[in-house]
């Protein structure tokens, strides 16, 4: 990975289209700033984890292995009474 | 409400959770319910009012993690309508779930990012924390090697 020292107010570019400024420098964190072509999606790395786990999460339905975890977290119910 | 794992179900309208945001993926959807059955406690289904067939499986987060620590984002905070001066208290001030993937490997829960319900008002946001370390795969049940004799019956389930 490239890296780069930068102070507050400066910026990088890539390639022609894409600028990135370091907007503000806090104790812990900084605010960059990103100009990009409107067709690219930016977006946190963490929110695109997110995202992909949350569309597993709603397509995957395993009966057995709910089942399974459910029979794992709450032994009471292991055995249902019959109804 | 007819929903495509449950049938019918009903549930009082004060207990409707509302995500102002969506949930990252799902944007659009911003009404939910969680559902809750004496059969698959601890897990709570939060399913979708505006979309039948959308059902996230979630479980109270200090059950994957006794252990967690919540630190929420000033925006998520405002987001649920919490004043941002300090982190908000499990059970106290929000209700926390964690979403539960059911991969091949096993079951893993999104513990980078619990699902907040502001328990006052009931707005929801599925915050991304500000604690390093916290997976979004974590696995659940992980430690414990002994594999139960006998599964639960007639658990619900949900795609």
């Amino acid at each position: 990975m490239l890296v780069m020292s930068r102070r507050q107010g400066e910026t990088i570019l890539i390639g022609d289209e894409i600028e990135i400024s370091i907007t503000h420098i806090g104790r812990s964190r900084v605010k960059v700033g990103i100009r990009a072509p409107r067709q690219l999606q930016v977006i946190a790395r963490e929110m695109k984890l997110v995202r992909e786990e949350n569309l597993a999460a709603a397509a995957g339905s395993d009966a057995p292995a709910l089942s399974g975890l459910i029979a794992r977290l709450n032994p009471r119910t292991a055995n249902p009474p019959r109804r | 409400m007819e929903t495509k794992n449950f049938g019918k179900i009903s549930f009082e309208p004060e207990s409707e959770l509302e995500f102002p945001q969506g949930l990252p993926g799902f944007e659009s959807r911003k009404r939910f319910v969680a559902v809750r059955f004496v059969e698959s406690d601890p897990l709570l289904y939060l399913q979708s009012l505006e979309d039948p067939g959308l059902c996230f499986i979630t479980m109270p987060i200090l059950v994957a993690d006794p252990q967690y620590r919540l630190k929420v984002a000033g925006e998520d905070l405002q987001q649920l309508g919490l004043p941002s001066s300090r982190q908000p208290k499990i059970g106290q001030d929000v209700m926390a779930l964690t979403v539960v993937s059911l991969h091949e490997s096993g079951p893993t829960a999104n513990l980078l990012a619990p699902v907040l319900v502001n328990l006052r008002n009931r707005k929801a946001v599925q915050a991304v924390v500000q604690e390093p370390g916290y997976s979004h795969q974590h696995a659940i049940l992980a430690e414990e090697t002994e594999t139960p004799q006998a599964l639960a019956q007639e658990a619900p389930t949900c795609s």
